[in-house]
């Protein structure tokens, strides 16, 4: 979260700017590394300036949206005095993009594979010399091979092993059986007032440590095991389990062997493949990840902890969500303002901006039911249960920051989370309403003529 | 242009504003989503700087400068740290990023909106050419976009490479219009920007590598169009030579209740005929198909409203290049009833307009007629304003052949 600036703008200048002039002021130089305008990319700017040549954790001053003097000074210098060794970051680049071409390797983007990678060159032997060609090579090979083995193919072979499946079966059943399931309604009451803090800058919520000691993730978790509660979401119409399982009580997870991602089941229901299925797909920092049978061994009991989580933060962040998610109002019909905050307030806003945008992009579906709409009123029956998607989202995501290890410390960076969430959902819905709305105008073109001769 | 003061204010949710929210029905705005906001222009207003909806601010402070100017964006972020609500003075002259930006909106407005006719005569843009076109706005645009608008640039530069190679012709060619060159630069650097290879975009790149020699081969545009069909309005209607017709109209054709592509988009598109068929009463619907409709698979429905009565839908089918379809009403025979028929895709139809947007329409007409009298004109002399986008230019000129 950027530190609040202080009230005197007067004198204050745009980080963002003062950064733009300082690039400007390299020259040519490092010109693979600026967009058509001469700005630097957006994304040189968030993966080299800031974090490799600013780096406002050592400088906290220059971490602030807006700068005063002196500190626009020290920034300009810092860039400026970077200009030879950006000036070869970009000769890097340019290399390795034209290396990566004539080994025909197409997955991922450049700047996000290769641009830490170039500064460290860059630093290390200056612009590209004699035998440049060769190192970029290995770096190519080594970034594709960054994920250590931790893909989706060796999961298949890990558990192509039908004795060490039939361990992993026992194992799942022994788990499975030593859960405590604790019948009885679980406690979301607190969840609200952290929500009601969310999105102000700086706040934050003592609530939210609260629930994390009282272990309320993990007592939704265990009463949802135990039976079908009611009550939970103060809504007769959404089912306690929020659509994370198709049944009514979660059964117990499988060992699996495959995966598609068209045809994945409720979270709860997933097998261990699927879970892990999920966590390999996400290309970035897998070489961050367990190995994969350690992946696998700490699966079997996570798969079988409270909503199929080891963290507590995590868990209560589930109960956080399933709050906010009850009170989605995706199509603007304003009746579920019952127990609404200022989380709930911020994410229906946005939808309805969303709405707005999309009926000027003509990409609407209709609000109400309509038995001839296909594909369309699917779509739009999906924004009428807008929680059965928020959390199949929130959980997947809140399980790949367990299996990384990666707690929320408070309620900043649990909504944080949350929020992200709720624009993936809009994003995905936008996806599906133009590939519906692609897919029903393709019929149309059989008749064109060949594009080109 | 005359200088602009604005308003910037906080809404409950905590959105800052940039001046007040733009109004009209939808087909007459340009939105475009940007890192932490959605900006919108009026499309039928003059061109400037947009209103703002900032949801992030953090995120918007890495464009808002470059747009709005320096002062703006300081006056978003006390606004957003719960200062007042400020007025200012919004910069004379657009930046560079701003108008791109309107450019950019304004392409996706088109590819949306674009009033294609049959019955008007306002030839269609050619999906591919201006795929191709917005894909390079939207690198010129990178500052403003966050990741997901910059995979949209992506998605569109794959899903319309077919115009490639029309272009890298045209670029070749005796008289290639003055933005191509840049444009086909622009696609090359997002293409090279996002890892994205392939034998078209190989082929781009090293006719960007030669020297530029246009040869004195001039081009036959028609090879960058594919959108001139036979257009064959059927002839007779459904109804047998016995009825008697009692009524006939047109109908509303509402844009915002169906997808582009769909309807001719002329306002007498939608025709109805009500006859009696023995003590039965009927009506035929006939709705003019965009030229590029879907043949088969999709049905349109056509609303009808007796007597401001509850509406009767009538699926619609499509024969030849009108969408028909027949149904009974309950009328009694001796009136002469009060019909009303709109048309709508099921499932996407959000309702229906206001009866006002049918002078919105014709505006939006009028500036399509306007943007290709531009397109139409020869591009070497004084630099056009508004710059057409290169699919205008290739409409403009089918226009003069076939109109």
């Amino acid at each position: 979260m950027p530190i609040p600036s202080r009230p005197s703008t007067g004198e204050r200048r745009p980080r963002a700017m003062v950064i733009d002039t300082a690039w400007r002021g390299l020259g040519p130089g490092p010109q693979a590394l600026s967009g058509p305008g001469g700005a630097p990319l957006t994304r040189t700017v968030k993966l080299i300036v800031l974090p490799l040549i600013v780096r406002p954790a050592l400088r906290p001053e220059l971490a602030a949206d807006f700068l005063d003097a002196r500190e626009a000074e020290r920034l300009e210098a810092l860039i400026r005095e970077s200009g030879a060794v950006l000036e070869a970051t970009a000769r890097w680049f340019t290399l390795l993009k034209k290396t990566r071409r004539a080994l025909g390797i197409v997955a991922g983007n450049p700047q996000d594979l290769y641009f830490q990678r170039c500064f460290e060159l860059a630093t290390e032997h200056g612009a590209p010399g004699p035998g440049a060609g060769a190192v970029a090579r290995v770096v190519l090979e080594d970034v594709v091979d960054a994920s250590g083995g931790r893909t989706v193919e060796a999961l298949r072979e890990h558990l192509a092993d039908a004795a060490r499946r039939a361990r992993l079966d026992a194992e799942l059943a022994a788990a499975w059986d030593g859960r405590e399931a604790v019948p009885g309604s679980a406690d979301t009451g607190l969840a609200a007032e952290v929500l009601e803090t969310c999105g102000a800058a700086g706040a934050d919520s003592p609530a939210f440590a609260a629930m994390v000691r009282a272990g309320h993730g993990g007592l939704l978790g265990r009463a949802l095991w135990a039976a079908h509660p009611a009550d939970v979401w103060d809504r007769a119409d959404v089912p306690p389990h929020l659509g994370l399982t198709a049944h009514r009580v979660p059964p117990r997870p499988e060992v699996g062997r495959s995966a598609s991602t068209a045809t994945l089941p409720a979270p709860f229901d997933r097998t261990l493949f699927e879970r892990l299925f999920t966590v390999l797909q996400v290309s970035t920092h897998r070489e961050q990840l367990p190995t994969v049978p350690e992946l696998v061994r700490r699966e079997v009991a996570r798969s079988c902890a409270p909503l199929g989580l080891y963290d507590e933060s995590l868990r209560v962040t589930v109960v956080l969500g399933g709050r906010l998610a009850v009170g989605l109002d995706p199509l603007g019909a304003g009746t579920s303002v019952a127990g609404s905050t200022a989380a709930h307030r911020i994410v229906n806003s946005r939808w309805q901006r969303e709405a707005s945008v999309l009926r000027a992009r003509r990409m609407t579906v209709s609000p109400t039911a309509d038995p001839d709409g296909g594909v369309l009123n699917a779509l739009a029956q999906d924004l009428r249960t807008p929680w059965a998607a928020y959390m199949r989202r929130l959980w997947v995501r809140l399980h790949g920051r367990d299996v990384r290890d990666a707690a929320l410390p408070d309620a900043a960076s649990a909504w944080g989370v949350l929020d992200g969430v709720a624009r993936s959902v809009m994003m995905d819905h936008r996806a599906r309403v133009r590939t519906a709305l692609r897919t029903l105008s393709v019929a149309a073109e059989p008749t064109a003529e060949p594009r080109s001769a | 242009m005359p200088e602009r003061r604005c308003a910037v204010t906080r809404a409950e949710d905590r959105t800052v504003r940039i001046a007040g929210p733009s109004a009209g029905p939808p087909f007459t705005l340009a939105v475009l989503d940007v890192a932490g906001a959605v900006l919108t222009w009026p499309v039928l207003g003059p061109t400037g700087l947009p209103a703002a909806e900032i949801h992030d601010v953090g995120q918007a402070q890495q464009w808002l400068w470059a747009v709005y100017g320096e002062r703006a964006a300081a006056a978003v972020d006390a606004v957003a740290s719960g200062g007042p609500a400020a007025e200012l003075t919004l910069p004379e002259q657009p930046t560079a990023l701003a108008e791109a930006a309107a450019r950019l909106a304004l392409g996706h407005w088109a590819a949306r909106w674009w009033p294609t006719s049959y019955l008007d005569g306002i030839p269609a843009l050619e999906p591919d050419l201006l795929g191709l076109e917005l894909a390079a706005l939207i690198h010129e645009c990178q500052q403003l976009l966050d990741e997901s608008g910059e995979l949209e640039g992506a998605d569109l530069l794959e899903e319309h490479l077919a115009a490639l190679d029309p272009l890298i012709r045209w670029r070749q060619s005796a008289a290639p219009p003055r933005q191509l060159d840049r444009v086909l630069r622009l696609i090359d650097e997002a293409a090279d920007n996002a890892g994205l290879d392939g034998e078209a975009l190989r082929r781009l790149r090293s006719a960007l590598e030669q020297d530029h020699r246009p040869t004195a081969t001039p081009l036959d545009l028609a090879e960058l169009c594919v959108w001139q069909q036979e257009f064959a309005l059927a002839a007779g209607s459904l109804r047998t030579a016995t009825d008697r017709v009692i009524a006939r109209g047109s109908g509303t054709n509402d844009w915002c209740r169906y997808p582009p592509g769909f309807v001719d988009a002329a306002e007498d598109a939608v025709s109805w005929t009500a006859y009696a068929l023995g003590a039965g009463r009927r009506i035929e619907v006939e709705v003019v198909a965009d030229v590029a409709a879907p043949a088969t698979g999709v049905r349109l429905a056509a609303e009808v409203h007796v007597d401001g009565g509850p509406p009767n839908r009538v699926p619609l089918a499509r024969r030849d290049d009108v969408w028909t379809g027949l149904a009974d009403l309950d009328i009694p025979a001796s009136t002469t009833p009060g019909i009303e028929v709109g048309i709508l895709l099921p499932g996407f139809d959000p309702g229906p307009g206001d009866a006002d947007d049918r002078a919105a329409r014709e505006a939006v007409r009028a500036l399509a007629r306007h943007r290709l009298g531009v397109a139409a004109a020869p591009h070497d002399g004084e630099a056009a304003h508004p710059e057409p986008f290169l699919a205008e230019v290739v409409a403009a000129a089918a226009v003069e052949e076939d109109f």
